[in-house]
């Protein structure tokens, strides 16, 4: 029995498998495809200040090997929030990490104050990839000096752990992460989805409603590993790993790059009770390979290669 | 928080076997590999092949019979890669398979109007359990005599009419309409239906049921609306988890209706069968 359990930024985790925002709902909902007790995390979908219906349809379009999406945020509010949401995610048997997010820097500080006395809410995620209105609408994520704003303005109103998550729609990922630890985050998330775009060439329609959306899934994982593996030695900050996780070997490989902890996305769709069997998988596949802990594992490959082999 | 019903399990099934039906069907049957409850007509299941090839998100499919050894049906109409992908697989193939998912049409008990059901093509597909289960009395409801139940089957060409006469069978009225005059009615399903009114075959006070094309379906609901029918509709959405986690599946909504002010509701779980009112139709 290879031990699970790992710590992020304050936070103990029965094991490293999280839900990534917004393939999980609130992550409650899901209670009996997956018991809460089984995963490390719950992280929730995107809950902005204000209510968003989200984005013209169609919304999803799977492709060759990932889906597209541009749901655009839909979400009831933070009102909502904290009147519907959080009384049914008190007393759930595992961590909360709520993720947030706001067009200006006055709005992501205006939701983290908001939330930041609910102890329901264990940790913060930023959704660096929202637009910044005030910056020509390119998202937070996309510049070290905004990103590292956005995350300040957050600190500032909260002592719970905070998460920046990152796009890998960057040229330098290395520049955001260390501009998000210099803002004060408690730890990463690498990475949110990469931009993309399909067509049917014969009709001349795009399969977005919004023709340019977020490309997840299996294609996306070596992008998302490349991006995980360069946050972790630019910063000292835990990364949790994100991009094309769909099974156990996929967790392994985040976390021999450095990764402390994994979110699971798109396979969440592709079957929903995953995140309830994967905690044995794990275990098995440590096990075999001869590590006692998941800890043991955690950035030993962090330079590229392993220094020596186990067991 | 929308959730998936609280009978949704994520499970393998086994195919165990697959028939063609029509220019491009398949009736899939598949054995569950867990006990499932009673399913209501109209309600869904995710399938995809569990194996590294097929696309990776599942699908959804209406459930078309369930059969006395408790395996399921599921017509399908091989459209793209997905739905391929299971039309071309052999027995013994594991499916990945989530549900049952959704509400079902509501129950439909002998105590109140006739029904008539409109389907277009592989819309057909929820209408053959609703109208065993009308015919068995729904979920405690009397049953619905067989006279006053009429299907009208719509498609572009008789070879799009799937398992027409597996419908036939049932004894209830089924009315065919071809777009072409290969089969039945030469004419849409609307023009079938405005006929069979003005022949005086149909009471003028009677149920709606509708699953199709969106087009079909909303002109089907004007009718419904012009004449102050009750009308219920069964909607088709991409879906990405068909559990309620993706708002991929976003549909419309009314303002005022049941879903409040809110402008969408979830397919997957809100629905797949809305009351017209409920919807805002083009």
């Amino acid at each position: 029995m290879a031990q699970l359990a790992v710590s992020v930024a304050g936070l103990s985790l029965r094991n490293p498998l999280l839900s990534a925002s917004g393939t999980f709902g609130h992550g409650l909902e899901m209670r009996h495809v997956v018991a809460p007790s089984l995963v490390g995390a719950l992280v929730s979908k995107t809950v902005t200040p204000r209510p968003r219906p989200g984005n013209a349809m169609p919304r999803i379009q799977e492709t060759e090997a990932g889906l597209l999406n541009s749901i655009g945020l839909e979400n009831r509010g933070m009102q909502s929030y904290l009147d519907t949401t959080l009384p049914e995610v008190a007393g759930a048997d595992t961590v909360i990490i709520t993720n947030i997010g706001g067009e200006t820097e006055q709005e992501f500080a205006e939701i983290a104050a908001a939330f930041d006395g609910r102890p329901e809410i264990d940790a913060f995620e930023l959704n660096l990839s929202c637009p910044n209105v005030d910056g020509g609408a390119l998202p937070y994520s996309t510049d070290p000096k905004t990103a590292e704003r956005v995350v300040a303005s957050v600190r500032a109103v909260t002592r719970k752990p905070l998460f920046a998550k990152l796009s890998p729609n960057v040229t330098r990922i290395e520049d955001i992460a260390v501009a998000c630890e210099r803002g004060g985050a408690d730890g990463l998330t690498a990475v949110n989805t990469v931009l993309g775009m399909s067509i049917d060439w014969r009709t001349g329609r795009p399969g977005l409603g919004t023709i340019v959306g977020g490309y997840s899934g299996t294609a996306i994982k070596p992008i998302a590993l490349r991006c995980a593996w360069q946050c972790a030695r630019a910063v000292s900050l835990p990364v949790l790993g994100c991009g094309g996780v769909r099974c156990a070997e996929d967790v392994l490989e985040f976390l021999a790059v450095g990764c402390s902890a994994v979110q699971v996305g798109t396979a969440n769709f592709g079957e929903p009770g995953l995140l309830a069997r994967m905690p044995a998988e794990l275990d098995r596949l440590l096990d075999d390979a001869g590590f006692a802990s998941v800890e043991d594992l955690i950035g030993s490959v962090r330079g590229g290669s392993r220094a020596e082999v186990p067991g | 928080m929308p959730a998936p019903p609280p009978d949704a399990r994520s499970f393998r099934s086994e195919l165990i076997d697959v028939r063609p039906t029509g220019d491009d069907g398949v009736v899939l049957r598949v054995r569950p590999t867990i006990e499932l409850p009673a399913l209501r007509a109209a309600r869904f299941f995710m399938l995809r092949r569990d194996d590294e090839l097929s696309p990776a998100i599942p699908r959804p499919f209406s459930v078309y019979r369930v059969r006395e050894d408790g395996s399921i049906e599921f017509l399908i109409k091989v459209m793209g890669r997905g739905t391929r992908a299971l039309a071309e697989s052999v027995p013994g193939t594991t499916l990945v398979t989530v549900g049952p998912l959704g509400n079902g049409w509501p129950v439909l008990g002998g105590d109140a109007e006739p029904l008539v059901m409109i389907g277009g093509g592989i819309g057909s597909v929820p209408f053959y359990m609703a109208i065993e289960q009308a015919l068995a009395g729904m979920e405690g409801a009397p049953p619905v005599a067989a006279p006053d139940i009429t299907f009208v089957y719509g498609a572009a060409h008789a070879g799009l009419l799937y398992d027409i006469e597996v419908f036939e069978r049932l004894g209830v009225r089924v009315i065919a309409a071809t777009d072409d005059g290969s089969r039945g009615f030469h004419g849409n399903v609307v023009q079938a239906l405005e006929a069979e009114w003005s022949n005086g075959r149909l009471p003028e006070r009677v149920r709606v049921l509708t699953c199709g094309p969106d087009p079909m379906m909303e002109a089907v609901a004007r009718v419904a609306r012009d004449r102050d029918l009750p009308c219920w509709l069964s909607l088709e959405t991409y879906m990405g988890c068909g559990v309620g986690i993706c708002n991929g599946c976003a549909v419309r909504t009314a303002p005022g209706g049941p879903f409040g002010d809110w402008p969408i509701a979830k397919c997957c779980v809100d629905g797949p069968v809305f009351p017209a009112a409920a919807l805002a139709l083009d």
